[in-house]
């Protein structure tokens, strides 16, 4: 990684920090393991905390638990050599033990890509639901765990009504549990149900965030959701394909904001606690794709793609994110044009140093 | 935009019909006269799909480059098909050369019921910007909860679009109603249709595809392709238009296109012989009609008993081995009695 991208990176930290750290300091020189620790939100969050460390004096250690962790060091140099951030290679379904001197824990393993949901939907389920047992369980035989952040979905939500403008956490919603394609939203349903019995029984205090879509570097290109495909199709000159009528609503949260959410929800959010994490403010997926192509010097086009008078009707996925702003105090900081922007010119950064190397 | 995108894989599904044996130049002059009639989707290459030429099911004249190049100088508007099943067609051997010669629409096939071995396939195509379709072959071997199942698994994989294939010629158009309908329903990109005309249902079904949401058709020039062939897509355009319902194919250059394919590539236009009707009614892949024919003949067996055994064994593309072992075995018994 060069060290535009580093710079860039600390930019971003710091300009959604702009309003200071109160809301962190209970981190302040904590140990704070977090599974799934090498993946996307799990790199952001160590970002936030290394420029926190840095440049705020939070002394917050971290430990990253992934079954990837030696895999780390090859696309995060900069972090993975940090004396501040330790890496323990592990699958969250073998552990056993956590290190005694952790007291914050992020529990974000898992596995998000739909195309593992399909075809593995039993490793699926296995992960959301025995990888938080097996984390809990070892949590729970820990000395001073101060607080626990499950990683949910905004997946658990099911179908958002078409009358329903954002989802609020109090939403019940529903799944079709007879569907193997809801593998990962089930699996975290009942994850979720895993955390709310560890809190009532055995008393750990667990906080959860419902995740919703993201928009920023360290997102990998190849995955088939719509602003990725958007981007990379413009990236290779286009055309920008929409299946349907392009009428389907999504938000995009930047991930530095979410990085920032997250801690903060660690560090303040009360245990049972239920937040929606991400933007409230939806677009629709052609009016995305009609952002991004001006970004560039050639013309794109939009090519819609018709789905025949059966085709189900336009999508909405967008979260209420009041709770979290109003009890919270926390706020978007990345609005959606600069979150494209950015993102567009991180891949820029990437691409140029895959043709540097 | 048209309601329907036609695809028209006569330049791939008619090549069984003529033992692959398509040349370059006859591809040359179907796709020139192909894109002036303004078809969407020209398929290409031998009848299995890239990667197939082999000893098993039939060795193409041409190789795939070779066709795909011939068509390709001749295309501008329309675009360019494979048909692709992972295990023929491997990523690094057939797909990364095919999409290099300049294919902009990849079909990734499976067996309707495995649809788990297209992923890194459509995996490939979508990072090289290129369209994915998904295809599930031999869709009358399973039911539409299964349907919807696999082809679910096809979009989650980034397939851009899937098609049903009713490769045995089995299905009435109650069935297509209810398969097509399942797909609509519950996927949010394009589903499509390919027929086969053995039990004479290849326009009515394709109608019946369109009517259940359907926004994809396959049709190939006079009927060209495996078995009883395929929707014939002359006839299937012009439906379509007394229906209402636009293809953005201009009428006369799609029949002046079936009048040349007649005389250009097509040694006997497809009718719908008894053996068609055998194979059909068993539910077995219409390609295996030739080879059916040819080993029966070998065994003395009657061609009809061997199509009604495959079927009762539930055979699928690939197993042609099988053919020989049931054409034995049926002239053993015979032998016997």
């Amino acid at each position: 990684m060069n060290a535009s991208m580093r710079r860039m990176i600390r930019d971003d930290c710091s300009r959604v920090l702009d309003g200071g750290i109160p809301g962190l300091k209970a981190l302040q020189g904590g140990v704070l393991l977090m599974t799934g620790g090498t993946g996307f939100m799990g790199t952001w969050v160590t970002e936030m905390v290394a420029y926190l460390n840095d440049h705020h004096g939070l002394g917050l250690r971290l430990m990253l638990l992934s079954d990837r962790a030696s895999r780390f060091g090859a696309s995060a140099p900069h972090l993975a050599g940090r004396r501040d951030v330790q890496l323990i290679e592990c699958d969250v379904l073998n552990l056993v033990e956590l290190p005694p001197e952790v007291n914050w824990i992020i529990h974000a393993a898992a596995d998000p890509d739909a195309r593992s949901h399909a075809s593995d939907p039993l490793r699926t389920i296995r992960l959301n639901v025995r990888g938080t047992d097996s984390l809990l369980q070892a949590a729970s035989r820990l000395g001073n765990v101060r607080k626990i952040l499950y990683v949910s979905s905004g997946l658990v939500y099911g179908t958002q009504p078409p009358d329903m403008a954002n989802i609020p956490e109090s939403f019940v919603g529903g799944l079709d549990c007879t569907v193997p394609l809801q593998a990962y939203a089930e699996g975290k349903r009942a994850a979720e149900t895993v955390c709310a019995a560890y809190r009532t029984q055995i008393r750990l205090p667990i906080v959860t965030v419902r995740p919703f879509a993201f928009l920023g570097p360290y997102q990998l290109l190849d995955r088939p959701w719509a602003a990725n495909n958007f981007i990379s199709e413009s990236l290779r000159g286009g055309p920008i394909r929409i299946q349907g009528d392009g009428q389907s609503v999504r938000s995009y949260m930047y991930p530095a904001d979410m990085a920032l959410w997250l801690l903060t929800i660690l560090a303040q959010g009360p245990a049972g606690a239920v937040y929606n994490l991400g933007s409230p403010h939806g677009i629709t997926l052609i009016d995305l794709a009609r952002k991004i192509v001006p970004l560039f010097p050639q013309p794109i086009k939009i090519v819609i793609r018709t789905l025949g008078p059966n085709a189900p009707r336009a999508s909405r996925l967008v979260p209420d994110t009041s709770l979290a702003q109003k009890t919270l105090g926390l706020e978007i900081k990345t609005d959606l044009d600069a979150a494209i922007r950015l993102t567009l010119q991180w891949h820029h950064f990437l691409h140029a140093e895959k043709v540097t190397a | 935009m048209p309601d329907i995108r036609i695809s028209d894989p006569t330049l791939r599904d008619g090549n069984h019909a003529v033992a692959h044996q398509l040349t370059a130049a006859q591809i040359a002059r179907y796709a020139q006269a192909a894109e002036a009639a303004g078809v969407p989707i020209v398929e290409v290459g031998h009848g299995n799909g890239i990667g197939a030429s082999s000893l098993q099911v039939g060795l193409s004249r041409e190789d795939d480059l070779t066709m795909l190049r011939a068509a390709r100088e001749k295309l501008s508007r329309s675009a360019l098909g494979i048909h692709c099943i992972p295990g023929f067609a491997t990523i690094n051997k057939d797909l990364r050369p095919a999409l290099d010669a300049g294919v902009d629409v990849v079909r990734v096939a499976s067996h309707c019921t495995e649809a788990d071995i297209t992923q890194r396939h459509i995996d490939f195509v979508r990072e090289r910007g290129k369209e994915a379709f998904g295809v599930l072959m031999m869709s009358h071997m399973a039911p539409v909860e299964v349907l919807v199942e696999q082809a679910a698994k096809m979009e989650a994989y980034g397939a851009e679009a899937v098609i049903l294939m009713d490769s045995a010629g089995a299905m009435l158009p109650p069935d297509v109603a209810q398969r097509v309908g399942g797909l609509t329903r519950h996927l949010s990109i394009p589903v499509g249709f390919h027929a086969h005309n053995n039990l004479g249902m290849a326009i009515a079904n394709s109608v019946t595809a369109a009517q259940a949401g359907a926004t994809i058709l396959d049709g190939t020039a006079r009927g060209f392709g495996a078995g009883a062939g395929n929707t014939q897509l002359e006839i299937l355009v012009a439906v379509l238009e007394r229906m209402g319902i636009s293809t953005g194919i201009d009428l006369y250059g799609i029949l002046d296109l079936g009048d040349l394919a007649e005389g250009e590539l097509i040694p006997a236009v497809p009718t719908v012989k008894s053996i068609s009707i055998v194979s059909g009614l068993s539910g077995v892949f219409s390609a295996f009609s030739k080879h059916v024919d040819r080993i029966a003949k070998q065994y003395r067996a009657d061609p009809r008993d061997v199509f009604f055994e495959l079927g009762r064994r539930k055979v699928v593309a690939g197993q042609e081995d099988l053919i020989l072992e049931v054409a034995k075995q049926l002239a053993e018994r015979s032998q016997t009695v």
